[in-house]
């Protein structure tokens, strides 16, 4: 994996807390690998540790073949880093914040202000080139950090959660150039707590938890993982939802708590091996029943549903977090 | 469809990793730019870390200088040294604050992601805040002899305390820079660097000889580095045979004592400013 991210049995210790307890994760070389997990589940750790912000406390990880304990300054040269908060300088206007991070970078005092003027185009920020950073809005900082990022054109790109705090559109902006940036051959690991994202962006996923990898594979291969697919019934009158209910229950011979059921909008989400049989056969019982249908499907689990089933816990998508909160960066700790 | 990739400046991993010292220097140079610009940026900053010590030196000169005598001298030419060393003691805090403030804001993060040299940040620091320091005590030094201060040992001697006043700055600068790391948050670094120092401005010769303080405190002021500071800087600013008479200790003993501190708290706070830097 020459140009490519390998972490193995990577181990974090704060305190007493293990925040990672033996992470195996690879990004192949030129792809988008996602780390999807919880809050607190250690991708950050992960991230600080490959970009060597971070001693691991056992295991190894390489970066583009470089080791992150032996060789960081190597590392440092070829990786581009977007944390989870905006690293910017408020004094400093988006141009001159990009300069500093090109000029740093080894970039030539031309190189880095031709450069800068090419991101900040990319990322709407053109107008706002020369205003200082502390008149930008949450959405701006963090287009900057990422432009920033960019600035030598890293065949190795970290972001931490990159479009937490970004409006749709500039959302949607973001997933263009990460696309962009792959099909150029870089080789980007992402975290995200968005299970749409990772399924957009993400060639392979890893689904990090409590500090161990706990899934890994493309989207597909998680969803299969999950087992067969999905019924998904809404029934013409709501109040036939419970009798929905036990009928699929007793026909597939699940549990009822198998299934996934909401009263209030009539819908009964049953996990089924094949999806086509399993199709006919519950439009015969329901019918028998009495129970009448408005609405009904199969369809392969989302990863959501993957998610739900790995961790155990739903995925917090709607998690509000301004891009940089001042004062949240806990006491630099060892 | 954008354009977010072009071949910039093909530069290969082990070039970009490279750190000869050319790069080292440029690195420092670009890193305590940038801060003198924030410094610049920050006018309000500014202002207030000149006005505070320009009143200070007006209480002293006017209002105490009716109060308290020192045999011999204006209290006015007794103080203003004092109040100078005070002033970096203040002025140094910015150090860590500032340091505190990158901390915060994830700049450190970013300055430890780039294949930048490790020194870089912290060498740029003190680089940017002696530079501050030396302007401030040009700046005060100038109100000082509007308000009628004089040297009495003429131009070079004047020049050298100045020279002693930057100096002492940047060893406190030291000390601010790993309290600033060790605390990473600039409210609570300012209290943390004012913990030690004010007492020990107080139990100094800063505002009266050490002869005259109580009896206790006086082992306590001889050995204080911030005395050594300031007796240096007021035999430099009023003659050996003046700070003779009034401190019992002559020019060259003061700056013995001087360097000695200076180079343990330079040796020790760096390497504790290093070591903390490392562990990020
Ligand atoms: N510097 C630190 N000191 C102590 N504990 C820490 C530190 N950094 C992280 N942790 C703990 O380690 C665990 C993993 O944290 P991490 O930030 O890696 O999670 P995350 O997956 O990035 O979460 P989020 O989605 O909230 O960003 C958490 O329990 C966190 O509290
Ligand atoms: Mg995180």
């Amino acid at each position: 994996m020459p140009g490519g991210v390998v972490a193995e049995e990577l181990v974090k210790r704060f305190g007493s807390l293990l925040a990672l307890k033996g992470v195996d994760f690879v990004a192949p070389e030129g792809r988008v690998t996602g780390l999807l997990g919880p809050n607190g589940a250690g991708k950050t750790t992960a991230i600080r540790i490959l970009t060597t912000l971070l001693q691991p406390d056992g295991g190894r990880a390489t970066v583009a073949g470089y080791d992150v304990v032996t060789e960081p300054q190597l590392v440092r040269s070829v990786i581009g880093l977007t944390g989870q908060y905006a690293a910017v300088d408020e004094d400093l206007t988006g141009r001159e914040n990009l300069v500093l991070v090109g000029r740093l970078g080894r970039m030539s005092k031309r190189a880095s202000s031709e450069r800068a003027a090419t991101l900040l185009g990319v990322f709407s920020l053109s107008d706002a080139a020369d205003r200082v950073l502390r008149t930008y809005s949450g959405g701006m900082r963090r287009r900057l950090d990422l432009a920033a990022s960019l600035m030598f054109a890293p065949p190795v790109l970290f972001l931490d959660e990159p479009t937490t705090g970004l409006d749709p559109r500039s959302r949607l902006e973001l997933w263009d150039v990460i696309t962009e940036l792959k099909h150029r051959g870089t080789t980007i690991v992402l975290t995200t707590q968005y299970l749409e994202e990772a399924d957009r962006l993400a060639d392979t996923i890893s689904v990090i938890d409590t500090g161990r990898i706990i899934a890994e594979g493309t989207a597909d291969e998680l969803k299969t993982k999950v087992g067969g697919d999905v019924l998904d019934l809404t029934v013409a009158d709501r109040a036939d939802t419970a009798l929905a209910a036990r009928t699929l229950a007793q026909t597939f011979g699940l549990a009822e708590r198998d299934l996934s059921v909401d009263l209030d909008l009539g819908t009964v989400l049953v996990p089924v091996t094949v999806g086509s049989a399993a199709l006919v056969e519950a439009v015969r019982s329901l019918d028998a029943a009495g129970v009448h249908v408005g609405d009904f499907g199969v369809r392969r689990p989302s990863l959501d549903d993957v998610f739900l089933s790995l961790t155990g816990h739903i995925a917090e998508e709607n998690r509000s977090e301004s891009a940089a909160p001042r004062g949240r960066r806990p006491v630099m700790g060892g | 469809m954008v354009t977010v990739s072009p071949p910039v400046d093909v530069v290969t991993p082990e070039a970009r990793a490279a750190l000869p010292p050319r790069r080292v220097l440029a690195d420092i140079a670009l890193i305590a730019g940038r801060n003198l610009r924030k410094v610049v940026r920050n006018s309000r900053l500014i202002v207030f870390s000149t006005i505070q010590p320009l009143m200070q030196l007006i209480l002293f000169a006017y209002v105490f200088a009716a109060v308290a005598r020192v045999p011999g001298l204006s209290y006015k030419d007794f103080v203003v040294p004092a109040v100078l060393v005070q002033t970096m003691t203040f002025s140094a805090m910015g150090t860590g604050v500032g340091i505190a403030n990158d901390m915060q804001t994830g700049m450190v993060d970013r300055f430890r992601s780039l294949p930048i040299a490790r020194s870089a940040f912290l060498v740029g620091r003190t680089t940017s805040d002696s530079l501050r320091l030396g302007i401030q005590s040009m700046i005060l030094v100038a109100a000082a002899l509007l308000i009628g201060f004089r040297f009495h040992a003429g131009l070079p001697a004047a020049a050298g305390m100045v020279v002693v006043l930057v100096l002492f700055g940047m060893a406190l600068t030291a000390f601010s820079a790993w309290v600033g790391l060790s605390v990473g948050d600039p409210e609570t670094v300012q209290a943390a660097v004012f913990i030690p120092i004010l007492p020990l401005i107080f139990t100094s010769s800063a505002f009266a000889p050490v002869s005259r303080l109580p009896g206790w405190m006086q082992p306590i002021a001889r050995v204080n580095p911030i005395t050594s500071a300031i007796d240096t800087a007021r035999g430099l600013a009023l003659g050996d045979g003046t700070l003779y008479r009034v401190s019992h200790t002559h020019l060259h003993t003061a700056a013995w004592h001087f360097s000695l501190w200076w180079i343990v708290i330079v040796a020790v706070f760096t390497a504790l400013a290093v070591r903390r830097y490392r562990m990020g």
